[in-house]
């Protein structure tokens, strides 16, 4: 391109050519020099702007320089200093609002998951595994106030984020549901009802004998303190109901750490009960109320890792794009190459879209579950299907360790399947708004 | 679908069995360690085998798998479906171990008809193509885009002396069986192009090892440098232009990748199927839900549908346009759709699918390796539109 055109093409586009319109016209464009991130931002309710860039900070500076380490030889990675720094720079108290814990109250109060699911994007861009190290407490931790328990808010859930706000506790907690042999089954209400469950609770004097193992838990290995959901001897699944496990307990044991393709920093264990005796003070919520409880975590943890994807394939575009900005084709940089410049506006065109999903799926006080559902299978397929364009634009580097993209896609491919696999949420979506929206034309059905 | 049925040759329908005999009983004892790819400390021992039993081209008319060999010389005559059904037998156990054998036979077809006058370190040859710079394919100059540019750029270069050349560049991802003993280096040559066989161990040629990758593991992935390398001029195997060379090299590579693929989504829509018959989730074995009858069937569809495209190649020159339009089709919607077919099958085992234990991610891994490798989608879309304009 000779330098006139160039010239010419600048001078055409709006920042430029804008002078030529009135005052108002003027004022009427968007002329600002913004990244999309910052623009982003700057839409966020005050609370969620601060913790975003909050968390990209404490991304950048504290997981980035982990991120390949800790996949590449995650036996060998010792998470306590991360979890220590998180939870003093109050990444591990969101769930709630000061003094106890660090959630902004404003924010808090119209948009509870919104600023979990923004840090999670930010942890999740530099890494998936260490994202899901840090937020799977969250998901630990969430079934006690979900369990709306005051007994249970005052013994276990209040102390636990006193302890890490203020004196920089680092207790972790581990939520687990899935068992060697139900995994889809404990996240959907017909998979429920059929269930072969064999984690069982036999009540004694004082409290419960649990017995009965979970797998695929994360933090298993790492946790302090795991939700563990059991039913009822001789009962079926609507007896189920959770139990804090503390894993000091006698009988309680870690099993076999799974070998995942991705998010390898985050432990994948299985947690084995044998005649545990768990005192009825740590029944969480009350006695069979563990399935609702289930199942509204999930319409609360569903947007969050919509977010982990999310944050999976924004990573693999920005790391994509440093390649492009370095390397070259035909002698020329790739991001000038045309087709390149379409791949990457696809990329961001598909990652805005999940995003403004999430946000709309979190922008509520409680979680809505086809809303929650159709964020996380969006968002899912979305970072898959980004990961692996950011692979291709590279060529062959795409699949090299040394670039980082590929590990993005390795960590993106597992939110397709856990909290629910996108096909079990498909049919939550159906479940939920059976009556309002599909069996009957009520006249406004999906209007 | 009986795809050796598609074969008249008695011969071609006696290696495919053969391949995939090697595939379920030589190559499954890689799987019988835990791994994430299987004991790699075997392949070069399973490599030895497939040479034995002819699976394994040379360009040494005397080895087992010159004629019949996948890429082997029975190529010219019976096209290039008989290799391409035998990689996809070998890729349903292991797409690596495919790979080395893809990656030995495109280079000993290109060597294959110079063998007489090259210096033979050994038998049979182990060669390698060296090809790429960078991470984009080199496709033949004469093919440009829209804005006349040429699609890659060969900076690697020959120049003549005294009874030889100097070779001076560098090749990336190259692949390659075991213990290569020589490369089919690619140069430009006083504005030209040209091919020279090169001893592995020539006076400034080294190897690297690309590095930490996501997949085919098993078959090794180089970096090779040539520092001012000196070859006789009987190394060179091109007939005066190398056009001709770098069109069957890439042919045949892109059609390998395409077999492979679909070998990878075969063996993973088989995986998924038995496993979907054991599974009990929701009151019933798993396959009676109709999620998982569509991931199944699907992918299956999917995968027969390319090996259709597959078993369906006719004889035709590897160094032509057309064929070389139709590899790079072949390519481009192969990986692409049994990559889908892969993940669609890893679905079906959930969280397990995910883990190590059944091999469906190492499935999801090569697969998804396969869409980059030597061409990826965007770039042979583009290529596919230039070439037919110039066809």
């Amino acid at each position: 391109m000779n330098a006139g055109l160039a010239e010419q093409i600048e001078a055409l586009k709006i920042r430029q050519s804008r002078d030529r319109l009135t005052v108002i016209g003027r004022m009427l464009v968007d002329g600002r020099d913004l990244s999309l991130w910052e623009h982003d931002t700057k839409t966020l309710p005050r609370g969620a702007r601060i913790w975003r860039r909050r968390a990209r900070a404490f991304a950048r500076e504290r997981i980035r320089p982990l991120a390949a380490m800790a996949d590449r030889d995650p036996a060998s990675f010792d998470p306590k200093a991360l979890v220590g720094a998180a939870a003093r720079k109050g990444f591990q108290t969101q769930l709630f609002v000061p003094p106890f814990g660090r959630a902004s109250v404003t924010t808090y109060l119209r948009s509870a998951t919104l600023p979990i699911a923004v840090i999670a994007e930010e942890f999740a861009t530099e890494c998936g595994g260490l994202a899901l190290l840090l937020l799977a407490h969250n998901l630990g931790v969430v079934p006690l106030l979900l369990s709306g328990h005051v007994r249970t808010l005052v013994r276990h859930f209040l102390p636990l984020y006193f302890k890490t706000s203020w004196l920089g506790d680092s207790t972790t907690f581990a939520f687990a549901i899935t068992e060697p042999e139900a995994g889809s089954d404990v996240e959907s209400c017909e998979g429920a009802a059929q269930a072969r469950l064999n984690a069982t609770a036999r009540p004694v004097q004082g409290g419960y004998i649990l017995n009965g193992s979970k797998v695929f838990i994360s933090d298993g290995a790492i946790a302090d303190r795991i939700t563990f959901y059991a039913r009822i001897e001789g009962e079926g699944v609507e007896s189920w109901t959770c139990f804090l496990i503390d894993k000091t307990m006698p009988g309680v044991s870690v099993g076999r750490h799974e070998k995942k393709m991705g998010q390898r920093a985050a432990d994948a264990s299985e947690i084995i009960l044998e005649d545990v005796f768990v005192p009825k003070r740590n029944i969480v919520g009350k006695l069979r109320s563990g399935w609702p409880n289930n199942h509204n975590v999930l319409n609360y943890s569903r947007p969050v890792v919509a977010a982990m994807a999310l944050g999976h394939g924004r990573g693999a575009f920005e790391r994509a794009l440093a390649f492009c900005r370095g390397a070259e084709r035909g002698g020329r940089r790739l991001i000038e190459c045309r087709d390149v410049q379409y791949e990457l506006a696809d990329m961001l065109t598909a990652l805005a879209a999940a995003r403004a999903m999430i946000w709309r799926a979190c922008r509520n006080f409680r979680a809505n579950q086809p809303l929650s559902s159709i964020a996380k299978v969006f968002a899912s397929d979305t970072a898959v299907r980004v990961c692996n364009q950011a692979m291709e634009l590279m060529g062959d580097a795409g699949y090299m360790h040394a670039h980082g993209v590929e590990r993005a896609w390795r960590d993106s491919r597992l939110t397709q399947i856990y909290e629910g696999t996108n096909q079990i949420n498909r049919y939550d979506i159906i479940e939920h708004q059976w009556d309002a929206d599909i069996a009957a034309d009520r006249g406004s059905a999906l209007s | 679908m009986d795809e050796a049925a598609t074969i008249s040759s008695a011969d071609v329908r006696s290696f495919l069995d053969l391949a995939y005999q090697f595939s379920a009983k030589s190559l499954g004892r890689m799987f019988e360690k835990e791994g994430p790819d299987g004991d790699l400390t075997l392949v070069p021992d399973l490599m030895d085998t497939a040479f034995k039993i002819g699976l394994a081209a040379s360009p040494d008319p005397a080895a087992a798998g010159h004629d019949y060999g996948i890429w082997g010389a029975m190529t010219e005559e019976a096209g290039a479906a008989p290799s391409a059904l035998m990689l996809a037998a070998i890729a349903e156990t292991c797409a690596g171990a495919a790979m080395c054998l893809h990656a030995q036979g495109v280079a000993a077809n290109l060597l294959a008809p110079a063998a007489g006058t090259l210096r033979l370190p050994r038998t049979p040859i182990r060669a390698a193509l060296a090809i790429q710079e960078g991470p984009f394919p080199f496709p033949f100059a004469a093919i440009r885009d829209t804005d006349g540019a040429p699609h890659g750029v060969i900076r690697t270069e020959a120049r003549a002396e005294s009874g030889g050349y100097r070779i001076t560049g560098r090749k990336d991802y190259v692949y390659s069986i075991t213990g290569v003993d020589t490369f089919a280096v690619f140069t430009r040559l006083s504005g030209g192009l040209a091919c020279f066989a090169v001893p592995a161990d020539t006076s400034g040629l080294s190897l690297s090892d690309a590095g930490l990758r996501t997949g085919l593991r098993a078959c090794p992935l180089h970096t090779v440098a040539l520092n001012d390398v000196f070859v006789p001029a009987a190394a060179r195997i091109d007939d005066g232009d190398a056009a001709g060379l770098v069109m069957r090299a890439l042919a045949l590579s892109w059609t390998g990748m395409a077999a492979i693929a679909v070998g990878i989504a075969r063996g993973a829509a088989n995986s998924a199927r038995r496993y979907a018959a054991e599974r009990y989730q929701g009151g019933a074995i798993i396959e009676r839900h109709p999620a998982v009858k569509m991931l199944v069937g699907g992918s299956e569809s999917k995968a027969n549908a390319v090996m259709a495209a597959l078993a369906a190649l006719r004889p035709a020159d590897p160094a032509s346009p057309p064929f070389l339009k139709h590899a790079a089709e072949l390519k481009l919607a192969a990986t692409r759709q049994c990559a889908e077919a892969v993940s669609d099958c890893l679905q079906v085992f959930g969280g397990y699918g995910y883990m190590e234990d059944f091999g469906m991610e190492k499935r999801l891994r090569d697969a998804t390796v396969l869409k980059s490798a030597w061409g990826p989608p965007y770039f042979l879309k583009q290529f596919i539109f230039d070439l037919d304009r110039e066809v």
